[in-house]
Parts: structure tokens; sequence; C-alpha cells
């Protein structure tokens, strides 16, 4: 009889949870992969362009090893961070679970096979960090095979111990509180709680980086040999064991403290399964309950308001934005990420009273009429990084998944249906806009005319990102889901726009410091080049666009 | 009136859902379409839906072609589909009124219809509570006055019994009657056999793409020449055609 464990987690895992690029005919798979691939490239060459900068920066004290022990650590950050979402999803969202609890499975099988799936995903934002920093490492320090070997192995093995900290987290407090009864409402706090553990984590390591005395350094500097690397450890304290393994290799002490790293994580992972024996199900029983106070609320109805006529394409773009506030994986995703970038841009600057000189440094900057035309581009860049990472049209069509058949017999043109959807894009875009704008006067004390000015060229960058995502996720929808959070969380989609968005915010910068553009030339330059794509990418929409989404057959 | 001719639907180049068939469904009459678990008629229902598009054959909607005038012949058609989980984060309220918005209902229309259609299937009190804390016969329900709500003449239910509590099973089988009685088009799919032997003037059994009967129940009778229950009748001819 094989191991139930593993008969599960291969299912879930063939059960659909790609990337996206499972749907589709396998060349075109074929083809989005290298793409894919091919993106990344730069990403990661730069990231390895920087891991070897630090390098160099840290051989000089002996501490080059410390590289070693901030990747892993960062990775472990990350991936308890992203794992609090996945696990929530996974282990009591997910539409999956109902069917499970019927079989004749040990809770510890299902969460087992679960954390394994969650665990494959895992890897995926693993390998991106720890490749770069693996090859850069081991290349610089000329390091023979056993480290590329040990490495190999860590790899498969950093997971574990950060998403068991977020299971162990999870499956507590769905145990023993009532908020699971508002699924909804705890996956937001959740989320938004999470977003500012990541920014007070961000605080903590500035400060912690910045306040470490001169004598310390000093101290640490006298110790050399890569005592700064255990030292940063601090948080994920097994972290350190994989670091002494890479960098003792084949010694006695290399090999125990990866025997130590890979025993631990096995031992921890095994603690998981029993706590999940005890707490699981004793969660997840009757989650899909309704928080509902069944009122008698009939009375309502009387009110003739509530049976007020509306245009289609508005009614359409309304339903539209009240799934994405009332779901809360969209809401974090779509919604919520259009107004925390300023909170991102502000927070740090309005907490630190030192940086609130730095403020003062850019304020001369943003109101020097000399670079106003810089400004004017870095703005504008800004729009089109801000319209990229919203994944509002990029998953307009994909987050209607198996549902989408509905729109199809609804008499309402493909057209409309479009035109509604982008509206909903565009709904939010503008107003994070104007958000980042009234910060940015009232803070930074950037003129008004610029902020008129910024006004009146960035709703393109904005609108055109909107066409752009639309138009990439009717051509490739990802309509196979079973929780929503692969709607958009395991969407390529999202990316292939922010990729988009960055590239054109990137050459627009590019351009506008290289060639010194003045406010004038920037400000034709950005209507000419933008609004002729905007006006390509409306036609591309609205001809080659509509006719996708009538093939679309859900 | 729905009218099907030649329609054939092949998915993936080679497997044919739905192979050149023909059926009218007149004004006036109940239609039952029954046949096995994948059949075709899920298919048959997306095809005159426009949910799907044929690859051969044309349907018509009251006279209206749905690939040449999508939207004319949609409005023509009131759809309730086998699945009732839609909209889930809307209130039952939003529901309908997304419904009455996408159908140009009027606001005068909408309101008398959700009033009278909601104290119907007793429902009034639950329509500003979100879908999702609604139990499944409820939200058949819902789907089902949401579907009424533009009164369209040509009503198409794909299994729509099921999940509902009895009292709205009759209730909408009366319903089912009256629209037909008024001159209207009823088509609906069922496994039930009971069901459609009671409240079907008409009926078809589809097979693996193919029609194998079509006609009433006297016809039915007739054509296997003794006074067999449908339910027979229905194993035999699928189980003959099986061979």
């Amino acid at each position: 009889m094989k191991n139930k464990l593993l008969i599960l987690t291969g299912i879930l895992i063939k059960n659909g949870e790609g990337f996206g690029v499972k749907d589709g005919k396998r060349s075109t798979r074929m083809i989005l992969l290298i793409v894919l691939a091919v993106s990344f490239i730069p990403l990661a060459g730069m990231l390895a362009f920087t891991i070897s900068g630090m390098m160099d920066a840290l051989a000089m004290i002996g501490q080059e090893g410390v590289i070693l022990s901030w990747g892993l650590v960062l990775c472990s950050f990350a991936i308890f961070i992203f794992g609090i979402f996945y696990i929530i999803s996974s282990f009591y969202f997910a539409t999956d679970v109902e069917n499970l609890i019927p079989l004749p499975l040990r809770p510890r099988q299902i969460v087992g096979a679960k954390f394994l799936v969650v665990m494959v995903y895992e890897y995926l934002i693993t390998a991106f960090v720890f490749f770069p920093l693996l090859l850069v490492y081991g290349i610089k320090s000329g390091s023979g095979p056993v480290f590329y070997l040990y490495g190999l192995i860590i790899l498969l093995f950093i997971p574990v111990i950060p998403l068991t900290l977020s299971s162990i987290l999870v499956m507590l407090m769905m145990r023993f509180t009532s908020l699971r009864r508002h699924r909804d409402i705890f996956s937001i706090i959740g989320g938004v709680l999470a977003i500012f553990v990541g920014l007070g984590f961000n605080m903590f390591i500035q400060k912690f980086t910045v306040n470490v005395s001169a004598e310390e350094l000093q101290k640490m500097l006298m110790q050399g040999e890569n005592s700064l690397a255990v030292l940063s450890t601090g948080i994920f304290p097994t972290v350190s064991w994989a670091v002494k393994a890479l960098l003792g290799g084949l010694t006695l002490q290399g090999l125990l403290n990866l025997m130590l790293y890979v025993g631990v994580s096995v031992l921890v992972f095994v603690i998981l399964l029993y706590l999940g024996e005890l707490v699981y199900f004793k969660g997840v029983i009757g989650i899909s309950e309704s928080g509902s106070s069944r009122k008698r609320n009939g009375a309502g109805l009387n009110d003739d308001k509530a049976f007020a006529m509306g245009n289609a394409v508005w009614t359409y773009a309304m339903t539209e934005f009240r799934l994405l506030y009332r779901t809360p994986i969209y809401f974090l995703n779509c919604v919520l990420i259009s107004f925390i970038w300023p909170v991102f841009f502000l927070f740090p600057l309005l907490m630190q009273t030192e940086e609130i000189s730095i403020i003062q440094q850019i304020a001369p900057f943003l109101s020097n009429p000399d670079l106003s035309g810089v400004v004017l581009c870095g703005a504008f860049a800004l729009s089109l990084f801000l319209g990229g990472t919203n994944a509002v049209a990029s998953t307009a069509i994909s987050r209607e998944g198996q549902d989408l058949y509905i729109k199809r017999y609804l008499p309402i043109s493909y057209r409309d249906q479009i035109k509604a959807k982008i509206n909903t894009s565009l709904g939010l875009g503008y107003t994070s806009i104007l958000m980042m704008l009234i910060a940015a006067v009232a803070v930074m004390k950037l003129p008004l005319y610029m902020a008129l000015l910024i006004l009146a060229t960035s709703w393109m960058g904005v609108r055109l990102m909107s066409f752009t995502g639309i138009l990439i996720d009717i051509h490739n929808p990802k309509l196979k889901w079973n929780s929503e959070q692969q709607a958009v969380k395991q969407n390529m989609n999202v990316v292939f726009n922010m990729l988009i968005g960055m590239g054109l915010a990137g050459g627009t910068m590019f351009l506008a410091t290289n060639l010194a553009l003045d406010l004038w030339v920037s400000l034709v330059g950005l209507f000419v080049v933008y609004g002729g794509l905007n006006i390509l990418f409306t036609r591309l929409v609205y001809t080659i666009g509509v006719k996708r989404f009538e093939q679309l057959e859900g | 009136m729905i009218e099907l001719q030649n329609v054939t639907k092949t998915y993936n180049g080679t497997v044919k859902a739905v192979d050149s068939i023909n059926l009218t469904i007149k004004d006036g009459e109940i239609f039952g379409f029954l046949g096995p678990n994948g059949a075709g008629k899920t298919t048959t229902i997306k095809l005159i839906m426009g949910i799907l598009r044929a690859d051969q054959g044309t349907i018509r909607v009251n006279g209206l072609d749905i690939a040449a005038s999508p939207l004319e012949a949609k409005k023509q058609l009131g759809f309730a589909p086998d699945s009732p989980n839609m909209f889930l984060r809307l209130k039952g309220i939003e529901y309908l009124n997304f419904m009455a918005d996408m159908y140009d209902v009027s606001a005068e229309d909408r309101k008398t219809r959700i009033r009278e259609l909601s104290q119907r299937f007793q429902m009034s009190d639950v329509l500003n509570d979100r879908i999702q804390s609604y139990s499944h016969g409820m939200r058949q329900k819902i789907v089902i006055i949401g579907v009424l709500l533009h009164n369209p003449p040509v009503w198409v239910l794909d299994e729509p019994m099921t999940g509902l509590d009895p009292r709205s099973s009759f209730l909408l089988k009366e319903m089912m009657r009256e629209h037909a009685d008024s001159g209207k088009t009823v088509f609906f799919s069922t496994h039930v056999l009971d069901v459609a032997e009671k409240v079907c003037d008409r009926v078809a059994i589809i097979d693996k793409g193919h029609i194998l009967f079509c006609g009433t129940m006297a016809e039915m009778k007739e054509h296997f020449s003794r006074n067999e229950s449908l339910e027979k009748m229905f194993l035999e001819l699928t189980e003959s055609h099986e061979e």
C-alpha cells in the first residue's frame, strides 16, 4: 500500500494548481515558459550583480560569508510571510477541503500533503533568490562541488522551518479563535497585518543595521572569519547551521551542521504533522458555515431606491467592484495594492525624524525648474509602475474562472463587458494616482503646477497598463482554479503586465535622465508617445480583444 | 419557439458532443430534454444559450439567430444553469438588480416582479443577505427569480428541480404550466423521469449526441406499442443505442 500522504500530494499538485502556463497548447506553453525565463534573467542578473558588489565590500573585512546568511534569512522571512497567506487559503479556504474531509484520511495526511504542495510553490521564491546567491558566492570564493551539493540539499529544506512556523500560527488561530466564522474579514485583517509586519520588519532592519555601534563592528572585524554571518541569523537560528554547513564544506563541522539542519527540518515537519492531527479538523470543520445572522429584513425592500434602474455597463462595473472588495484575496491584491504604495513610500519618511530631512532634500529637487522635465517623467514612470502592479485588469477575465459561461449568456455585448472591466481598473488606478499626488504635495512640497501637470499626464500611464493588462489576460486567461488565490497570485498574466510596466517605466526614466529633457519636451513627448500607445492599445483591445473574448468558451 | 437545425458541436476536434441534431420546440409547450449523463444535454443547452458556438448548423430563438444577433436572441431567453453557485458575494437583492440591469428591466417592473416572485418563493426575508449564506435550494430559487425578472418568452432550465423543496418544486411546475399555456416556451432538462412524464407536453431523448426520440408521451407509447413507464422505455432506448 502506498503512502497516502504522498498520493494526496501528487493529486493536489496535478489538480491544476499551475501558474497559468498550464492551459493552452504545448507550443504556446513552451513559448510562455521561455518568455518567462528570459524576462527573469535581467532581474536575476541584477540580483547577482548586487550580491557580487556586496560580497566584495564584505570580503574587505573578511565577512563575505554574511551574504549567505542574509540571503537565507531573507528567503526564510519571505517564505514565512507569503506562507501565512498560502496556508490559510490552502488549508482552510480552498474548495477542495470540503471534499477531502469525508475521505478516510488522517488529519496529518491532509496537513502534510497540503504543506508539501505549498512548499513546492515556495521553491519558486526560494530559487529566485538562492540560485544567484549560490552561484555568485560559489564562483567568487572558488568553492568546490561540495559547496553546490550542500547548496542544493539546503535549497530543498529551506522552506520547511519558516513554513512550519506559518502553519502552526495559522492552525492555532483557526482552532482557538472564532474569527474563522467570519472568514472574509479575517483574511483581510490577516493580510493587512502581514503588510504591516513587513513594513515593521523593514524598519527594524534599517534601525538594526544603523544602530550597530562602531565598537561592535570593530569587534566583529577583529574576529573576522565570517562571524557576522552567524550573527545576523537571530530570527531564524536554524539558518546558521545551513551557513556553517556551506562554509564548512567537507570538514566534520560542515557535515555535522548540514545533518543538524536537515534533521531539525525533518523533525519540525513531523511535529507539524502531529499538531495537525490534534487541531486541524477542529479548525476546519464548519468553516463553510456562514456567519450571516438571518434577520427578518424584508423591510428594506419597501424603499424604492432598492429597485432603481441602472445603465448596464455601470452596473456591471459596480458588480465587478463589489466582488473585488468583498473577496479578501482580490481585495488585498487588487484594491489594497492601489492604496498601499503611497503608504509604503510615505511610512518610513513619516516615522523617522532623520529621514524627514530627506524629504526636505527631495523638496527642492521636486521644485527645481531645471529638473522639472525629469520629475514629470519620473512621476509618469511611477504611474506606469502603479498601473502595471495593479492586477485588476490583468486578472479581469481570469477572475471569472468557471463562471465565465454566465457572462456569455447575458445580453450585454463583449465590448461593453470589457469596457466595464476596464472602468473598474481605471477607477482604482486613478484614485491611487490622486492619493499619491495629494501626499506628494502635502509632504514633499511638490509645487502645485507640477502636480497638475502630472495629473494631466499620468492618467495615460495608468490607462495604458489597464489596456495591456486586459489584452494579456484575454489572450490567455487562467480560468481553471480552486481558490481565488490561484486566479490572482498564481497568475502569470499579472507578472507579464508588471514586467511591461516596469520596462516602460525604466525606458522612460532612462531617456528622461540621459537626454535631460526639459519640462516642455517631456510634456509633449509623453503626450505623443503614450497618447499614441493609448490609442493603439484601445484599438487592439476593442478589435482583437473583443474577438478573442467571443471565442473563449467557458 | 426554439429551432435547432443540423447542429453539431465537436470538442477538441474529435469528440462529437452533439451530432447534427434537429429539434423544434414550439410555442405553448413544455419540452423535456432527457438523456443519460454525458449524453449532450448540457452542451445542447449551452449552444442554445450562446455559451458555446456550434461548429455547424443554426439555432433560432423566436426567429432570431443566436450567432447572427446574439444580444436580441439572448433577451428572448431566461436561463437557469444546473449549478446555482454564482455571485455568492453579492446580496440577493444586488444579484437581482444586476440581472434586471443586464436585461433592461425598468425600475417599476422590477419592483413589482421582485416583490411578487420573492414572496411566491418565500425569499423576501433573505434578499438583503449574501447569497453565500443561502442553502442550495435557496440559491436555486434566487437564480430562478433572476431568470424570470425580465419576463422572458423562452425559458431554458437545466435541472431546475434539483435541491428545491417540495413546495417550490410544485410552484415552479405550476409556473411552467402557466407560462406554456400563455403561448410561450419552456425547455428543460431533467434526470427525473417522473417529473418529465407528468409535466412535459413533448420530450426528446438524447444519447451520445444523437436524438433517439422526439415526440409526445402518447407517441412514445405508440412507438413502443405498449404501455410502459417512461423509465423503462428510456432505459430500453439508451441501452439498445449503446450496443
